[in-house]
């Protein structure tokens, strides 16, 4: 799963990959030979893009048998393992028709049929979500995962949606102008950046300061910090900022904004701005002073340099 | 709402007429050995018409060498257009303007003009009488609506639809059958149809180019001053395959 900003060089990554985008150095191996100097068509990889580019001139079928003629499979051997994937992937009542009438989930699940028939080697997905009703993403990507556990197939995905990243991906890479920042399990990418633009990236609150003794001094009190002395720079995740009375230090809301599963509650301190989420119930009001702790073991160091 | 009917079936009939009245009368003039004033239909029918143009003027092999030149000329325009009007279509210039103008000039500018500039050089290579040369002088003509209308047929969808079949393990000539010329159709049909019209109706630079061996266009024109019944059936002859090629592109160009 690589995950990334806007510009950020996701699809040119997937397009260089699938043999769409030339490069202008480096190399690409897949299963351990080298691909890069092959033609799109002949390496193995098939994409499933932002839009689902099925071809009008073809009923459904046909569209998602399209890697078969190449193959020269006899048309109607094509067609039933045609119809296996498109029932597979629950477009079953549309089988007999055209593509046109399809919605746009529709088309996306017609996509991803057209792609799994053409058993690559590697399937690559550019943010197969994105042009998808918000409604209807959950059940295509639990489709997606569902696909992918069945077959086996190794997927490389791209988003800019870090939940959506957690939740499909077994490895995120965070792209960042063109470079790969880290590459780890979602949970340590949530929790352990590497660096402080991998830890801005994934939400994370930053806190810098000397450790002096083992210990860094915030907001009037202090916080027992591992490793060495000097300069460090904290993180910690805005789920797990506590908010209520006997907190370690002192802090104004200046601002909370209800998003629906909880409250996003903004606290400035002296010498610091921190981001918490926190349930509803326990949501301080606006420019009240609130006591603040941070629960030590959620607190992760990220590594100098 | 009777009424409306009524006067749109009224309309229908004068614009049936007025179209197909003379069309009517180049019918009865190819086949009228002899009709002279006041009558309003010929007092004889016969094939004089066809019998002395092909005789004396000689209308069978320009026939031949006029569909040949315009058969060519279409798959040549083509395939010199192909490759221009993709560039086009895709918007893949920064400044398209000046291209397309170049590209339309032919069009743009007076036939006579191309035509004299055409003919002097024509006759120093040695390219004057000959089908070579027809066609060449033809491609100049076509080559632009070619273009242009085949421009109109690429554009961002098509290349990404094509992307779509690379990454299917589909390779370039398959692409081109599969995805390329079916999503194009419409747009090649048209542009073959005009490339196949200017060619057939080219008359200037026929006769400047090749007028020891004649298209049709230039052994019908001295006719129309001299016999009407020649010229009538002659002109009948030119709009078959001319209404042949306009319902072939209509039916290739149908989309289903």
């Amino acid at each position: 799963m690589i995950v990334g900003p806007s510009g950020a060089g996701k699809t040119t990554l997937l397009r260089s990959i699938a043999g769409l985008e030339d490069l202008d150095r480096g190399s690409i191996s897949l299963g351990g030979k080298r691909i890069d100097a092959l033609p799109a068509h002949r390496r193995g990889c098939a994409v499933v893009f932002q839009e689902p580019r099925l071809l009008d001139h073809l009923d459904l079928l046909d569209n998602v048998a399209i890697s078969l003629v190449a193959q020269r499979t006899p048309r109607k051997e094509r067609r039933s393992r045609a119809r296996e994937l498109i029932e597979e992937v629950g477009l079953g009542e549309f089988a007999g028709g055209g593509v046109k009438g399809l919605s746009g989930g529709e088309q996306q699940r017609a996509a991803l049929a057209r792609a799994l028939c053409a058993e690559p080697e590697l399937l690559l997905l550019d943010e197969p979500l994105s042009a998808v009703d918000p409604n209807r993403r959950s059940s295509l990507m639990d489709l997606i995962l569902q696909l992918q556990e069945d077959r086996g197939v190794t997927t490389v995905s791209v988003t800019h949606d870090r939940a959506e990243a957690a939740e499909m991906g077994q490895v995120i890479a965070l792209l960042i102008a063109g470079t790969i920042l880290q590459s780890d399990d979602p949970e340590s990418m949530f929790r352990r950046p590497q660096t402080e633009r991998t830890a801005r990236f994934f939400g994370l609150n930053l806190i810098h300061g000397m450790v002096k003794d083992g210990h860094l001094a915030f907001e009037g009190s202090e916080i027992a910090v591992e490793g060495p002395d000097g300069e460090v720079t904290l993180s910690i995740r805005p789920e797990a900022v506590v908010i209520g009375d006997g907190g370690q230090v002192e802090m104004t809301a200046i601002e909370a904004v209800y998003l629906g599963t909880h409250v996003r509650v903004i606290l400035k301190g002296e010498q610091s701005v921190l981001e918490a989420h926190v349930q509803a119930e326990v949501s301080p009001a606006v420019g009240s002073k609130v006591g603040v702790s941070l629960p030590e073991p959620q607190l992760w160091r990220i590594p100098a340099g | 709402m009777r009424n409306s009917g009524r006067m749109s079936g009224a309309l229908r009939t004068t614009v049936v007429l007025a179209f197909s009245l003379p069309f009517l009368v180049l019918v009865l003039q190819a086949f009228a050995d002899s009709w002279t004033a006041p009558s309003l239909i010929p007092q004889e029918f016969g094939l004089r018409g066809f019998r002395d143009g092909f005789a004396g003027g000689g209308a069978g092999v320009a026939l031949t060498r006029s569909l040949l030149v315009a058969f060519v000329v279409t798959a040549v325009s083509l395939l010199l257009a192909w490759p221009a009007a993709r560039v086009i279509g895709e918007r893949r210039l920064r400044h398209p303007g000046p291209v397309v103008l170049l590209l339309a000039v032919p069009i743009l500018i007076s036939p006579f003009a191309i035509g004299t500039g055409m003919t002097g050089w024509f006759v120093r290579l040695g390219l004057t009488d000959s089908v070579a040369g027809l066609v060449l002088a033809h491609i100049v003509f076509s080559l632009p609506y070619a273009v242009l209308v085949l421009s109109t047929g690429f554009s961002r969808r098509l290349r990404l639809s094509e992307e779509m079949a690379s990454s299917m393990g589909i390779g370039p000539w398959r692409r081109l059958l599969m995805v390329t010329l079916p999503e194009t159709r419409p747009t090649l049909a048209l542009a073959a149809l005009m490339a196949f019209l200017v060619s057939w109706g080219q008359y200037g630079s026929s006769l400047a180019i090749s007028g020891g061996s004649p298209t049709l266009p230039v052994v019908l024109l001295p006719f129309i001053g001299s016999d009407f019944e020649v010229a009538a059936a002659l002109s009948l002859l030119f709009l078959v395959p001319a209404v042949l090629a306009l319902a072939a592109a209509n039916r290739a160009g149908r989309v289903r």
